[in-house]
Formats: structure tokens, C-alpha cells, sequence
């Protein structure tokens, strides 16, 4: 059904806008800036800022309740005698607006002004500076002097708000942002403010902070140094950080984000708005997660354990590539003695690679994802909390169940059937293949990002690239195709999987020949039928869509493909 | 639970809380605040969290009240807590002396306790009482026409006996033949004391029967003739505000009548309230049949607690008589009144303010659209009319449009209730036909002129918030339409009188200092805008303004002006610039006083 719009004219520009739109983003449509602090789209409107004041006029209605038409030939316009806020203002048939004018620039002057009076000057050591409404607004919209002299209101400053948010009130412009997300989308109306007028201060009750899963995202969405992570505060000057737009690899929701890097170490994790999977939100947990790209502890060179001083030996990567693919090579045709775990954590296009060489060229049956499972809250966290479990799905990799072969790995092992086991990305020790049992495997080959019971007790150990160091697509539970950027390189000779994969099926005869990330791409959506048609560059910031398998033309070249249906 | 809240007390709580719908009962916050600090003295953190639990909020939620409204208080106050009034018309008759006064007897500063736990001293704003001034109350109790002396002898008196004696209301003023009284008329006979006998007698309810046996678009059409304009501040015309209520939505509606007098220098509601609370009760039980509603609140001002008490009362005798309640008059017509008490927030006189502030919250005004009449009270259409607009509504019943018409002029039909204070003679409420008689007359005539050897400065013609008219301006009728021509509103009501003894610089000061002191906080312009003003002016007062200090005090008034959610930037932006425009000439010489530089004392 075709929306229905309505024209009108905002600086001069004519805008289709739908009805029901306020003005705000009508003008975004007109690519016109109309600068606000309380509003946000995703929140209750409140108007209390007064920064979107604008000129609204309308057509003047003869007694033919038509638009009297003036000497100019145009519809006489009528404006009201006051300014009017734009976020409460919805777009209207023949609206003429002014975002510009003396008028509205005088006022946006004056709201600038008063927001500037009391607050403090600390700048130069304030959290917020290269991402603070304030300043921004200041340089555009403000006069750039101020006429107060007089002694400003003192506030209180560094309160901690539960042990992960820092609150400067003196900074704080009332915009109840905070207060509005924690209530009516947190879920825990825990902020609110006290006194009155010009002293009204942002505080929550003690004991009583807040304490859910989503606090952070106050931190994002508060435009001035008011409220900061602590997690981030004084680690960098945003403008130092390289953004790089990525996916959470924390839950099957996929919620898109920004990674902030310098120098090769990612400093945070914000959301990124994406109205089909996280609006503009993400948990904490899941930004918090991050942190794991930065371990000390990281793998960085391949190695293989030296059964003489049961130490263990870096290897190049050409030197660990042939040695891995000598040892295999001889089980060619035997894959009921090989097993192969891999990681749902992992990319599409790993797992394409890592399906391809574990059942196409090595033969192996027993071929599974571990399942990471937990509570699902009612917004973001889904209880899958492997980021791509429909990527493995749909590669074939994951079992259905997915993790229901383990059992099996594990008995095989046990009976001695299977010799040789390939891991990728978990510690399977905690998932029933313990110690003992891979103990007594001929060859047992690890490719992890950090160091654990499994890789300790591997032959060969090879680095792994974290999410933030590679790219590749994950598909969500929502079966939504979503890209990862590489931010930061991994470190040492860390590399993404998918080319230690690739190295192994070159080695191994199979016809890889993937040189690039699109080339594994090509090869998956040529193979594997909801893909069809894409390549990375398709996929956009934003992700697409997969349609389910049945309603895909061409062939589904694994029976898993079926399963990879939306999951609601 | 830790507090202790006597069965009694938890009982009349309860009772309190029914006066709301169940998932509203947030509302009864305010009720509960009061009945808490009455009985434990104050509210802190035991008070805060039985409150919370009790009505399923959080206790930030309470704790956001507490903070906002200035009758409550987390720390205990003396047994006796003394509140002076700072306001305009009490300083312009000598309240600073009375402050010094108490300061010095008891050896306390403001909000401070005595030693002995017996006072507190604290300065309210407005306690609607201007034509009485200097006023201060003692817990419930208003004391007029204070001098220091008297004041003194107050505090002495409670110091010797221990107790605090019930104050009597005052004698209602008689009439000045240039008055018509239609709303001062009963209480203006002698022996008439507001009770429901009273009011019968002098043929009261007698609109309500003849009202319901009307249909209701009949009495909204009839109220529409009538012409009768909002007295409240703005002068909306009651019956179009009647029609514009969003009915067939299969939601209640609600009236709520705004008894939350504050407008500095208005204290009409207060004799309506006191002296004749049946006249208000018909008037919203007739208003309630004609726009669909089966439930009312009076949000009374919570500096009003008596006012309160005699509403409870009239609305329990009109309840014994079938007046009110179910079934009324056996006409099938269902009713409730309910008193709801504010707490000290000037802001809640504004209608949105104050339907936030019934629902239990900081009266922060409301972003229209919406406007109440679609989306007011509980989420509900709603009116909200003024004490004097619905005590008007039963004699447009039983006398009809026309003759209400033909009272006042066109455009501004009726009587209008004017409130004099100030250096006059004769300060007091006055009723007289809208449009029939001039400032001049109102001054010189019914309030005899200024006080002996005193010669008018200026007027504020409706409440501190209207523009002032200078000595010359006076000779305009009082009608809607023609102080607007003046350039300035009829707004509330409230005339104040300023002579040559005024300094104008201060009582700019005075006006902002209250303004700033209401700013809700809510919206930036006046949350930042009154309290500058206010500081600027305070310095310029101390002699340390500059030059520019005169048209920057002018340009952020007008940054103030009209850039708020409500119109209190409005009531601070008009009375500043008309002050400084009219009188600039005393700003800059306050501002040239000595020349220097604001030095940090007085920043």
C-alpha cells in the first residue's frame, strides 16, 4: 500500500514527506539540518530543548476552503506569531517552512546561549569533546560569545551511576534523553530529576541505578559529556579512532555497530542504527564484549607441538600449511576417521570453506557447530548467542540440532574410530570432548584466536582473526545476510580463516583458488541457493534479507539449506 | 515495613487513593505527601519508599516530587514553620521588614530551625492573600496585615501558650456602589457563611435541577451565548472550550476546575473558595452534566489548606442533599467531586502543569498538540475551567444567556472579580461589570486612591505576568479587548498598584526572583532565562550594573518570550521588557550607579 505524503516547502525546497512525519526529518529528507537535542527518533517526543524552533506557515483558506492565491500567483502563507518546535510538528499539505530565517536564527541563537550560561567550561578535559552536540551546535548555530557574567549554577560532578556509567550534572542539559530510554525502553525507571527550574539535577535514587542490560546506551544518545562509559572515558579522543561499521558477534541478533580503533586496538563498541535488527541500541554485554579483540594472551603464529621437549614450535604459515596438509592428505578417502568442529562465532564464508574442506575433500561425516545458548531478554539478546548459527546451518557445517553430532565426535573418539580431529574457534573441553579423549587423538588441529585446554593440547595450533579483524557476512536469526569490516589487523601472523582454509583445500587439491573474500563469496552464492545474486558489495551497511530456501530459485546444494528459515 | 504508619492514617490513605482510577492511583501522591509530612513532620527516605510501594512507583518517582514542590520537605522543620511572603504586592507593603524582623527574634536564617525545634522560618512566593499584605502563614494558619510588631507578637504568643490559634477568616468587604456583585453576592449578606443552608436560602441548586433537565448541548450552546470568557489568564471563551472535547472515544471525561490560585497578585478564587464553595460546586456540577462528565477535581493550591477542608465539607452537605453522588436529583445522573490538594509549584496553574501534577508528577506542561480537550487528564479529554468561570455557569443557568450578555460589553461579558493591591487605600476584591468601568475609576473610585501623599507610578493590570501601564495609560476601560489595545491583558485579574516610592529596578527584581523561582526546568529559555534575569537584576540592584546590562536584560527576556512549552516565559518576558521599556530610564541609571565592574560578591 502506497503511503500517503503530502508536499510541502521547507527553505525554499520543495519536500515529499509521508504524513503523520514531523519536521525534523522532513527536512533530513530535504537534506536540511534543523538542529534538536531532546528529540530522538526512537524516544517520546518532549519538546523541551527548544533547539528545532522553526518558521511554519500555511496556506491561507479562502471562503472556498482553497489556498487564496496572492499577486505572485503562489498560495497566500500564513505564519503563526510564534515559532513552533519541529519535533512536534507534523509535515501538513502546502506547509511552507523556515529553518533559517533571522527569526528562527535568533532564537536558536538565544537557546544556545542559555544551554552554554551554566554550563561548565571544561572542554579540554571533557569525555564528550569530538562527538558533543554542544560544541557542534555551538559552531553552528551559536554566536560564538557569551554575554553572561554572572556566577554560574554549581552542580554536582563525577557521580557514578551503577558501575558502569559516570554522571557530570554540571554538563547535563535536561534533555531527559536518558530518562525517557531507561524508562520506556530499559524497562527500569530509575532516573528521573530533582529541584526545580534552573537547579533541576539528574540523579537517581540511591541504591537504585541503573542496572539492566541496555545502561549504555545512555551514554550514546546523552548529546553532551553529561553522561560517559566508564569503560571509555579519558582512553581516547574520539577523533583519534578510526570507525569501522561491524556486527556484534555476541548474540544471533546482530546488532550493527561502529568499532572505534587507533592504532590497531579497538577502544569501544558502539550501535549503529539499523532499523531492521537494533534501531539504534545494543545490550551491554554485547558491546562490552569487545574487549577480547585486546587480550594480551592472543595467538598470534602458527605452531605445532614438539613431541621431543613437549614444547611448542612457531611455525611460518607456508611451513604449517605443508605440515598440516602432509599429515592430512593421506586421509583423503578416509573421513570416517576424521571429525570437525567448527564455530557458528565464525563468518559465512569460513564456514563455507571449513564445510567444504571437512566433507568435500577430506570426506568427513561427523561434522558439527558447538551451541552457545542462554537466557533471551524481551528486546535485543537472543538466547542463541552464536552470532551466524543460520550461516552454519546453511553451509552445512552445524547439525540439526546444531551441536546434536558432539555427542557422537566425542563416542567416536572414545571407541577410537575417529584419529584425527580439525577444531575451530572453541573449547570443545566443555562441551563433552574432554582432555582424555583428545589425548588420544593421532592429530589434532586447533585454529583459535586465544589460548585454552584445547589448544594446549593441540599438534598444531593456528591463529584465528577475531571479528573486528577480518571481513565476511554472518546471517542472523532473523535470516539477515550482515557484513563485518575489518578494523584492525590481527595480531602477529594472525590471519582471517577463511585463508588458512583456503591454504589447506589449495594444498589439498581441491579447486579453491580463492584469492580474495568476494572470490569465497562468488563461490557461496553460486552454491548455495538464498545467496544467489549477492555479492558483498549487494549486501550494503544494513544487510539483506535472505529469503527462505524454498522460495529461491536454483539448486540448494546442501540439505541444511532448508533449515536456515527465518527464526521468529 | 519500616515505617510506622498508624492503621488510622494507612486507612484515610486508602480512602484517598479511591479517588483515582485503580491504574492511576499515582495521582493520590500529592495526598499522601501531605498526609505523611502532617503526621511525621517530614519526608525522607522511610516516608519516600512507603510512598513508592504503596502506589507501585518507583521511589525516584517520589523523590522527583519532593524536590519539586516546595511544601514538602526531606529534613524536619520546626514545630512552627513560619512562611513570609516574598511576592510583589507583600514587598511593596514592607515584607522584607517583617523577615528581618523574625530573623533577628528567632536568631535563625531562612530554612534554618531554632535551637528549641519550635521555628522555621522560610519566604514563599505568592500566597494569594495581596490585597492583605504583608501576609506570612504558620503551618495552616494566614496571618494579614502583618507589621514587624505584629509579626513579633505572633511568634511571642505561640512561644507563651505553645499552640498555634485557628485564625478566623476575615469579614468579607462590602460592596462599593460602583460594583454589581453576581459571584460576591451571597457572601456580601450579612449572616451568609457559605454552608449549604446559606446558599439555599439565597437560592442556590437551583440551576442544577434546571440544567439537567436540559440537554447538555443545550447548556454548552446556552454557555456559548453567554459570551463568558476564561477568567483564569487567558480569556478563552468557555463554551468553545466545551465544544472542542473529543467525545464518542468511549473514554471517561474529566472537568477539573483550577482553584491552583498564584498569579501574583491575584486572590479572588481564594473569597470564592472560602466563602461561598456551593456556587463553585453547582457551577461544576452543571458544567459536568454539559460536557459528559461524571467526575471532577478541584486542584485547590496547597497554600489553601483550609480552602480544601471547606470544599470536603460543601461537597459532603451537597452529597447528604443528592446534589451530587449517584442518581442525582433522580435525574440518572452520576457525579463525584474530589479535592485535590497542590503543594507549591506556581507552574501548576498552567491547565497542562497541572494535569501532570493530578497524575502524580512534577508539573511539567504539556507539548500541544495535544490539547486536553483530546488528550488531558489520564490520558483523557478533559476541561479545566477556572473557580470564577465555573462559579459564573449557575447564574447563566437560571438567568440565561442574555442576561448574562448583558452584563459588561461586547467581547467581554458578565462581571469580572479585579483584586486590588498595593499603596491604595482601599485594597481589596472588587466586581463590577467588564468594560464599565477604567483603571482610573478602579483606582481612584472604588479603592479611594493612593495612600496619603503617594502619586501612581504605574499599574499591573492582571497579575505579575501582564505588561504594566504607566501613570498615563490609566485611563482604559477594563475589558478584554481594551487592555489589549493597551498593550497589555486583563489577564487574572490581579491589579497592583505601584506609586513613586517604587523602585523599579527592584521590583523587576521581585518579579523575576518569583518567576525564576517557578521555572518549572523543564524547557531551556526559562530555565535558564528567569534565574539569569534574575541574577543580572541582582547585581544591577547592588550597584554593580553596566551599560549594556539594560538592553541585555531586554534581549533575553525576548529570547524567553514565546520560546517556551508554556506561556510562563510569557509572564516573565512581558512584565521585564514592559518594565524596562517604560522605565528604562531608572535601569540605566542603576546601571551607571557606580560604574564598576560586577565584582565577585555579587556575580
Amino acid at each position: 500500500m502506497a503511503e500517503q505524503t503530502v508536499k510541502l516547502t521547507i527553505d525554499g525546497k520543495e519536500v515529499a514527506a509521508p504524513k503523520g512525519m514531523n519536521l525534523i526529518e522532513a527536512a533530513k529528507l530535504a537534506g536540511i539540518e534543523v538542529p534538536h537535542y531532546c528529540y530522538h527518533p526512537k524516544l517520546a517526543v518532549v519538546g523541551n530543548c527548544r533547539m528545532c524552533l522553526v518558521d511554519v506557515g500555511m496556506p491561507k483558506m479562502g471562503l472556498d476552503k482553497k489556498p487564496e492565491i496572492g499577486p505572485d500567483s503562489k498560495p497566500v502563507i500564513m505564519f503563526g506569531p510564534k515559532l513552533t518546535i519541529g519535533c512536534n510538528t507534523s509535515v501538513a499539505e502546502g506547509m511552507v517552512v523556515h529553518t533559517r530565517s533571522p527569526k528562527v536564527i535568533k532564537a536558536r541563537e538565544g537557546v544556545m546561549e542559555f544551554l552554554l550560561i551554566n554550563h561548565p567550561l571544561d572542554c579540554p578535559i571533557c569525555d564528550q569533546a569530538g562527538e558533543c552536540r554542544l560544541q557542534e551546535f555551538s559552531v553552528d548555530y551559536g554566536k560564538g560569545q557569551s554575554r553572561f557574567v554572572e556566577e554560574k549554577v554549581h552542580k554536582p560532578k563525577k557521580t557514578e551511576i551503577g558501575p558502569k556509567i559516570m554522571l557530570d550534572d554540571e554538563r547535563c542539559i535536561l534533555c531527559s534523553r536518558c530518562v525517557r530510554f531507561m524508562r520506556d525502553v530499559a524497562g527500569q525507571d530509575c532516573l528521573g530529576f530533582v529541584n526545580r527550574g534552573s537547579y533541576s539535577t539528574l540523579t537517581c535514587y540511591p541504591g537504585m541505578e541503573p542496572n539492566t542490560n541496555y545502561d549504555l546506551n545512555i551514554t550514546d544518545i546523552c548529546p553532551v559529556g553529561a553522561l560517559t562509559a566508564n569503560d571509555f572515558r579519558f582512553k581516547q579522543r574520539v577523533w583519534f579512532l578510526k570507525e569501522t561499521k561491524s556486527v556484534c558477534p555476541n548474540c544471533a541478533t546482530g546488532c550493527n555497530t561502529v568499532l572505534w580503533s587507533r592504532e590497531g586496538v579497538v577502544h569501544r563498541q558502539t550501535p549503529r542504527d539499523n532499523d531492521a535488527v537494533n534501531q539504534c541500541w545494543m545490550c551491554d554485554s554485547g558491546r562490552l564484549h569487545y574487549k577480547f579483540i585486546n587480550d594480551p594472551h592472543r595467538i598470534t603464529t602458527p605452531t605445532v607441538k614438539s613431541s621431543a621437549m613437549g614444547e611448542r614450535l612457531a611455525l611460518t604459515w607456508p611451513e604449517a600449511t605443508r605440515q598440516i596438509a602432509e599429515k592430512l592428505m593421506p586421509l583423503k578417502g578416509k573421513g570416517s576417521t576424521i571429525a570437525a568442529i567448527g564455530t557458528a562465532r565464525a563468518t559465512t564464508e569460513e564456514l563455507f570453506l571449513f564445510n567444504k574442506l571437512m566433507r568435500e575433500i577430506l570426506g568427513a561425516e561427523l561434522v558439527d557447530c558447538v551451541p552457545h545458548v542462554g537466557e533471551a531478554d524481551k528486546f535485543l539478546l537472543d538466547a542463541d548467542r552464536n552470532p551466524n548459527t543460520n550461516g552454519a546451518k546453511l553451509t552445512g557445517v552445524a547439525g540439526e540440532p546444531i551441536g546434536s553430532r558432539i555427542p557422537a565426535i566425542a563416542e567416536a573418539i572414545k571407541s577410537g574410530k575417529i584419529k584425527t580431529l580439525i577444531v575451530h574457534g572453541e573449547n570443545v573441553v566443555k562441551y563433552g570432548v574432554t582432555e582424555e579423549l583428545l589425548a588420544k587423538l593421532d592429530l589434532l588441529v586447533v585454529i583459535d584466536t586465544l589460548p585454552n585446554k584445547v589448544t594446549e593440547l593441540a599438534h598444531y595450533v593456528l591463529p584465528g582473526a577475531t571479528f573486528a579483524e577480518k571481513r565476511g557476512t554472518f546471517i542472523n536469526a532473523r535470516n539477515r545476510l550482515q557484513r563485518l569490516n575489518a578494523a584492525i589487523p590481527s595480531p602477529g601472523i594472525a590471519r582471517p580463516e577463511w585463508q588458512t582454509f583456503a591454504a589447506l583445500l589449495n594444498e589439498l587439491g581441491g579447486d579453491g583458488g580463492y584469492l580474495t573474500i568476494e572470490d569465497v563469496f562468488a563461490d557461496m552464492a553460486r552454491l548455495l541457493a538464498p545467496l544467489a545474486g549477492l555479492n558483498l558489495s549487494k549486501i550494503g551497511d544494513l544487510g539483506v534479507e535472505l529469503k527462505p530456501a524454498t522460495e529461491t530459485k536454483g539448486e540448494a546444494k546442501t540439505e541444511s539449506t532448508a533449515a536456515a528459515g527465518a527464526k521468529t | 515495613m519500616a515505617l510506622n504508619v498508624p492503621t488510622e492514617l494507612e486507612q484515610h490513605i486508602d480512602e484517598v487513593i479511591t479517588h483515582y482510577p485503580q491504574q492511576h492511583k499515582r495521582a493520590a501522591v500529592l495526598w499522601l505527601l501531605h498526609l505523611l509530612q502532617e503526621h511525621f513532620g517530614h519526608l525522607g527516605k522511610e516516608q519516600v519508599e512507603w510512598t513508592a510501594t504503596k502506589l507501585g512507583l518507583q521511589p525516584i518517582n517520589v523523590w522527583e516530587l519532593i524536590t519539586f514542590y516546595p511544601m514538602f520537605t526531606a529534613k524536619p522543620r520546626g514545630k512552627f514553620h513560619i512562611k513570609v511572603c516574598r511576592t510583589l504586592s507583600c514587598e511593596l507593603c514592607g515584607c522584607g521588614g517583617i523577615l528581618e524582623r523574625l530573623q533577628r527574634k528567632l536568631g535563625v536564617k531562612p530554612d534554618e530551625n531554632t535551637s528549641d525545634g519550635l521555628f522555621t522560618i522560610s519566604t514563599v512566593e505568592c500566597l494569594a492573600a495581596c490585597g492583605t499584605g504583608p501576609v506570612m502563614m504558620v503551618n495552616d494558619e494566614l496571618f494579614e496585615n502583618l507589621t514587624p510588631d505584629k509579626a513579633e507578637a505572633i511568634i511571642n504568643r505561640i512561644k507563651t501558650t505553645g499552640k498555634l490559634e485557628p485564625q478566623p477568616l476575615p469579614p468579607v468587604l462590602p460592596a462599593h456602589p460602583l460594583e454589581k456583585r453576581v459571584l460576591l453576592a451571597n457572601m456580601s449578606k450579612p449572616g451568609y457563611k457559605g454552608a449549604i443552608e446559606d446558599y439555599i436560602r439565597e437560592g442556590g441548586y437551583k440551576a442544577l435541577p434546571k440544567a439537567l433537565g436540559m440537554k447538555p448541548e443545550e447548556i454548552v450552546a446556552e454557555v456559548k451565548n453567554s459570551g463568558v470568557r476564561g477568567r483564569g489568564g487567558a480569556g478563552f471563551p468557555c463554551g468553545m472550550k466545551w465544544s472542542f472535547l473529543a467525545k464518542g472515544a468511549g473514554q471517561p471525561i474529566y472537568l477539573v476546575c483550577n482553584a491552583d490560585e498564584s498569579e501574583p497578585g491575584t486572590f479572588k478564587d481564594r473569597q470564592l473558595l472560602h466563602y461561598d464553595p456551593h456556587q463553585l460546586i453547582e457551577g461544576i456540577l452543571v458544567s459536568c452534566y454539559a460536557v459528559g462528565a461524571h467526575a471532577a477535581y478541584i486542584y485547590i493550591r496547597g497554600e489553601m489548606p483550609y480552602g480544601a477542608k471547606i470544599l470536603i465539607r460543601a461537597i459532603e452537605e451537597a452529597r447528604a442533599r443528592n446534589f451530587l453522588g449517584k442518581n442525582i436529583l433522580r435525574k440518572g445522573f452520576d457525579c463525584e467531586i474530589f479535592v485535590h490538594r497542590g503543594a507549591g509549584a506556581y507552574i501548576c496553574g498552567e491547565e497542562t502543569g497541572l494535569i501532570e501534577s493530578l497524575e502524580g508528577k512534577r508539573a511539567y506542561p504539556r507539548i500541544k498538540p495535544p490539547f486536553p480537550a483530546v488528550v488531558g487528564l489520564f490520558g483523557c479529554p478533559t476541561v479545566v475551567n477556572n473557580v470564577e468561570t465555573l462559579s459564573n455557569i449557575p447564574h447563566i443557568i437560571n438567568n440565561g444567556a442574555a442576561w448574562f450578555r448583558g452584563m459588561g460589553v461586547p467581547g467581554s461579558t458578565g462581571t469580572r472579580l479585579v483584586c486590588v493591591s498595593g499603596p491604595v487605600k482601599r485594597p481589596g476584591y472588587y466586581e463590577f461589570e467588564m468594560g464599565k468601568l477604567t483603571m482610573r475609576q478602579l483606582i481612584y473610585d472604588l479603592c479611594g486612591g493612593l495612600q496619603e501623599g503617594r502619586q501612581l507610578k504605574g499599574v499591573v493590570p492582571g497579575g505579575s505576568s501582564m505588561p504594566v501601564l504607566k501613570a498615563d495609560q490609566i485611563d482604559v476601560a477594563l475589558d478584554f479587548e481594551s487592555l489589549r489595545k493597551a498593550g497589555t491583558m486583563a489577564g487574572s485579574g490581579g491589579v497592583i498598584v505601584l506609586d513613586d516610592t517604587v523602585d523599579i529596578v527592584q521590583s523587576t527584581l521581585n518579579v523575576a526572583q518569583f518567576y525564576a523561582h517557578e521555572s518549572c526546568g523543564q524547557c531551556t529559555p526559562c530555565r535558564e532565562g528567569t534565574l539569569w534575569m534574575e541574577k543580572m537584576l541582582h547585581r544591577v540592584k547592588h550597584g554593580h550594573g553596566r551599560p549594556e546590562d539594560v538592553d541585555l536584560l531586554w534581549d533575553v527576556a525576548d529570547n524567553v518570550d514565546g520560546k517556551t512549552i508554556c506561556p510562563l516565559g510569557e509572564a516573565v518576558a512581558w512584565p521585564v521588557k514592559a518594565f524596562v521599556t517604560k522605565y528604562r530610564g531608572e535601569f540605566e541609571k542603576a546601571c551607571k550607579k557606580n560604574g564598576k565592574e560586577a565584582t565577585d560578591e555579587h556575580r
